[in-house]
């Protein structure tokens, strides 16, 4: 029999602890002590206290910045839930060519956000391919500001998330509605029920989870939003920079010589904060329909 | 319990790294000793430039070998970082400790470094620095607070009017008069869309604290310890540019654009007025030529902005004396004379300024630019404080876009911009 030692386990285990110490816990920890501090990049800061909280709690900045997320999130949320099962609806089905538009479908998933933004701002702009056609075709008679009015900008960043996100979610989707029985369906339709009533009492008890799956991966990446504002406004965080989101100001503070890495930390303990509490509130949805 | 100890164990660990990481120990609170800059040049030092491979490659090779024919015991390295992303390299390697010995650093990007002794202070360690470099150059590295200059300027520039002189003529300007003032600037704009039925800007930039300055308003104080620039003359300068952005004498864009926006704009031709560096008809010539020989020059209004570049010499050097010498190579007279032949640099030495080469223009355009720049260094300053780092940058932009939009009152958007800057100023 072999003779097991004390510390085998720790061996083996030993380089992945190592990695998680390095690369996830302590700059997690290291964030939470910075946060307390007036750090900056070429080292210096003191302990400061709350200092931090308390200038985050009277920022104007932040408090545009925590607005636009909500709204990002608040709009995102219903829009990629719903949306990409209704397409994996129309894509599951086993038709000639499907394999085109599932294909067709996901490829924004794979480009690259800043290029897509980029693309899209070429779309938005007062002199771009949208603004085009809307002239040419007598519907306004001056260029709509997509990209340099507050809420025209930030819907137009939510549309290209949408529109970017749908594929990825499509996928999932595609893979939960697999799962259903397609029993259920058949059976559904001999006792009469039309398609609305199969598609809430039998598909959508059937991907709950998966939606709620889904809800919890977009609330994050929503409230992270960064690419799409930064390159749809030039950078500027829109007009003021009144578009900004709370990561754009993180990375505002953060940033080069003089960054205040000190408040810029603080801020994402907020922001992680701030994260946590619609998961929960999901997560809670979730077991109360379990 | 042997889990209960590992456990505490690990996470004393990583709270004594994360203590240490975060530097509460403040490793920078002393000076240390002061590097010398005497003794024999010999040994190893290295040398990062910004952006000058490839177009530059030959002309900086060229003075690296004779640096190291001069000194046959020194060997240069040299490291030439890409251009987006510089100052993120630069602050990686200051943070790590792993500054090149000689670093081209603009006065902006010195400024922290030399707060945190990671600079030679060049005034003390060569002497002869006043009596060959101008005044305005050297100025620039030397920071309110701090004893000493950082850096050796290198290169100048200034910005020069262009103007697109077909656009100009098509709606009844003539670009061999251009405005001298905001005001003037502001009426051929308005001539400008009016004629053209608003499908072409003479105006296409938001102001900056630099339009401010101009303006005659003080944007920090002597101390460099607060800004300023909330006066009402500041206010004025932001109601004119709003009263012409609601008069549609400004494309919408202003307000997000950044400033590369008005010379990409330019460069469409869906713009009549940018400026630039004394080479900008060069580089156009490439991106537009067509639109480059229509281009006329003019001197900057007000006073033209002074741009420097220099070459920092690292407090950390292995070899001081070698590092020293090697930046007071590259930038004596004779080769900033020999770059300023290969693009529209201005030198920093006092004895380039007898230099024909910048005094007369060829006749084209571009030379004609060349030496109105040239002319303009001589009333030139740095209007933007060396102090207004990117995250005040942002602020000031944001509070100008919010008055120039009208959301704000424009006093009430330089107070917020000051009052914000204040704060970042503090840390």
């Amino acid at each position: 029999m072999t003779h097991r030692r004390w510390f085998t386990p720790w061996l083996l285990a030993g380089p992945a602890v190592l990695w998680l110490v390095a690369f996830n816990l302590w700059p997690a920890a290291n964030t939470v002590i910075l946060s307390f501090t007036n750090a900056k990049p070429l080292g210096g800061g003191h302990f400061t206290g709350l200092d931090n909280y308390e200038r985050a709690l009277n920022d104007e900045q932040l408090a545009d910045a925590l607005v636009n997320s909500i709204v990002y999130l608040a709009v995102c949320l219903p829009l990629l839930t719903l949306l990409p099962l209704l397409l994996a609806l129309l894509v599951e089905r086993k038709l000639p060519g499907i394999t085109f538009f599932r294909t067709a479908f996901y490829t924004p998933v794979v480009a690259s956000a800043v290029v897509v933004a980029l693309i899209w701002g070429w779309v938005l702009d007062d002199r771009g391919l949208l603004n085009g056609l809307l002239g040419q075709f007598g519907l306004t008679d001056r260029p709509v500001s997509f990209l340099t009015d507050r809420w025209l900008l930030l819907f137009s960043a939510i549309a290209l998330t949408t529109w970017k996100g749908l594929g990825y979610y499509m996928v999932i989707y595609l893979s939960a509605l697999g799962n259903v029985g397609r029993e259920l369906h058949e059976a559904a339709a001999v006792d009469g029920a039309s398609a609305l009533r199969r598609f809430w009492h039998v598909t959508v008890p059937g991907v709950r989870p998966t939606m709620l799956l889904v809800s919890v991966l977009i609330s994050v990446s929503a409230l992270r939003v960064f690419s799409e504002l930064y390159v749809l406004s030039n950078g500027t965080g829109g007009p003021g920079g009144r578009d900004m989101s709370v990561v754009m100001l993180i990375q505002m503070y953060s940033r080069g010589f003089s960054g205040h890495i000190g408040y810029a930390s603080a801020l994402s303990l907020l922001l992680f904060v701030i994260t946590i509490g619609p998961m929960l509130l999901l997560a809670r949805l979730g077991r109360k329909a379990a | 319990m042997r889990s209960t100890h590992w456990a505490r164990l690990a996470l004393a660990s990583i709270t004594a790294a994360t203590l240490a990481g975060c530097g509460l120990g403040d490793p920078n609170g002393s000076d240390g000793p002061a590097a010398a800059a005497t003794g024999e040049v010999k040994g190893k030092v290295s040398l990062q430039t910004w952006a000058l491979k490839p177009k530059f490659t030959d002309y900086m090779e060229g003075v690296i070998d004779a640096f190291e024919a001069k000194y046959p015991g020194v060997q240069v390295e040299w490291l030439d970082q890409p251009g987006e992303g510089y100052s993120d390299k630069v602050l990686s390697q200051a943070s790590g400790g792993t500054l090149p010995d000689v670093v081209n650093l603009p006065p902006d990007f010195a400024l922290p470094l030399a707060r945190q002794s990671m600079l030679l202070d060049v005034a003390k360690a060569d002497p002869k620095l006043a009596g060959d470099y101008i005044e305005g150059g050297i100025d620039a590295y030397r920071f309110a607070g701090k004893d000493g200059a950082y850096g050796y300027p290198w290169y100048l520039n200034t910005d020069v009017n262009y103007w697109n002189s077909e656009l100009l003529a098509k709606y009844g300007l003539d670009a061999r008069k251009p405005p001298n003032d905001l005001d003037e600037l502001i009426a051929q704009a308005r001539t400008v869309k009016e004629k053209s039925g608003g499908a072409t800007y003479l105006m296409s930039r938001k102001p900056g604290l630099g339009d401010l300055a101009d303006a005659g308003v003080k944007i920090m104080a002597d101390d460099g310890k607060s800004f300023t620039f909330n006066t009402p003359e500041a206010a004025a300068v932001l109601d004119k540019y709003r009263s012409a952005f609601k008069d549609g004498l400004l494309p919408k864009d202003v307000l997000t654009e950044t400033y590369a926006g008005n010379a990409k704009l330019f460069n469409a031709g869906t713009v009549a007025w940018t400026t630039g560096g004394g080479n900008y008809i060069t580089s156009l010539a490439t991106d537009n030529p067509t639109l480059a020989p229509k281009v006329v020059p003019s001197a900057a209004m007000g006073t033209p902005p002074l741009y420097v570049q220099g070459l920092s010499v690292a407090r950390n050097t292995k070899n001081p004396a070698a590092a020293v010498a090697l930046a007071r190579w590259v930038t004596n007279a004779e080769n900033q004379a020999a770059f300023a032949r290969l693009t529209s640099i201005f030198p920093s030495t006092k004895t380039s300024a007898a230099d024909p080469f910048f005094h007369q223009s060829d006749g084209g355009n571009a030379g004609d630019a060349k030496v109105i720049a040239f002319t303009s260094l001589a009333k030139a300053r740095i209007l933007q404080p060396v102090e207004v780092n990117d995250a005040m940058k942002t602020v000031v932009n944001q509070q100008i876009a919010l008055a120039i939009s009208g959301e704000t009152d424009s006093k009430q958007a330089l107070d917020t911009a000051v009052s914000r800057c204040n704060q970042l100023l503090k840390g």
